[in-house]
């Protein structure tokens, strides 16, 4: 347990690995796993750099889900042709999804509240 | 698929690179969707090194070269 605490947090492996196989749709050899993590990493680590530097470029100590929209245009992810809220129903679950674009409920009522759109 | 976004660990994540540096509400959920589509890229771009290589398994080797193109796609 003391050990866990000094490993720094990071993304879990099981789930890299499962997502990773998913995509791949072909047999992967079992050494390959490592050298994802190692790729998840180091893309983890320039995607903390470059979201800190957006915020910080619009005043901010927040990042915002815009600023992960702009990161994700410069990706070029989200293009004219494929919007976020496409990436987002094509890949996230349901529950979250929910989240992210509002729903219109009844009772005029919208779920969430439209802020950033 | 797996159906749960680890919140939690993303935040931790962000804590322990970036100090100060905080996730507004929603902002943690288009990461992991963006880590899911690097996944996606690299998972392609593997899967045709193999094809070019005529293997049949991905291979540490085809991950690597995969790696360095899409590590760089990813910039921002």
């Amino acid at each position: 347990c003391s050990q866990k605490k000094t490993l720094e947090p990071k993304m879990p492996s099981s789930l890299v690995k499962r997502v990773f196989k998913d995509y791949v749709k072909m047999p992967v050899a079992t050494e390959s796993f490592g050298i994802v993590e190692k790729c998840t990493k180091k893309y983890f680590k320039r995607l903390w750099s470059d979201l800190a530097a957006f915020a910080n470029h619009a005043g901010r100590k927040t990042v915002e889900a815009s600023d992960v929209e702009v990161l994700m245009r410069r990706q070029r992810l989200v293009t004219d042709e494929i919007p976020l809220h496409v990436l987002i129903e094509r890949h996230l679950p349901m529950d979250y999804r929910k989240l992210l674009i509002p729903v219109a409920m009844s009772g005029n009522k919208v779920i969430p509240e439209i802020k950033h759109k | 698929m797996r159906r749960i976004v680890p919140r939690t660990a993303l935040r931790k994540m962000v804590k322990s690179e970036k100090l100060g540096l905080r996730l507004s509400a929603c902002a943690d959920l288009l990461v992991y969707l963006n880590f899911l589509l690097f996944l996606r890229r690299l998972a392609e771009e593997a899967r045709t090194n193999a094809f070019q290589n005529r293997s049949r398994i991905i291979k540490p080797e085809h991950i690597i070269v995969a790696a360095k193109a899409i590590l760089k796609k990813s910039k921002g």
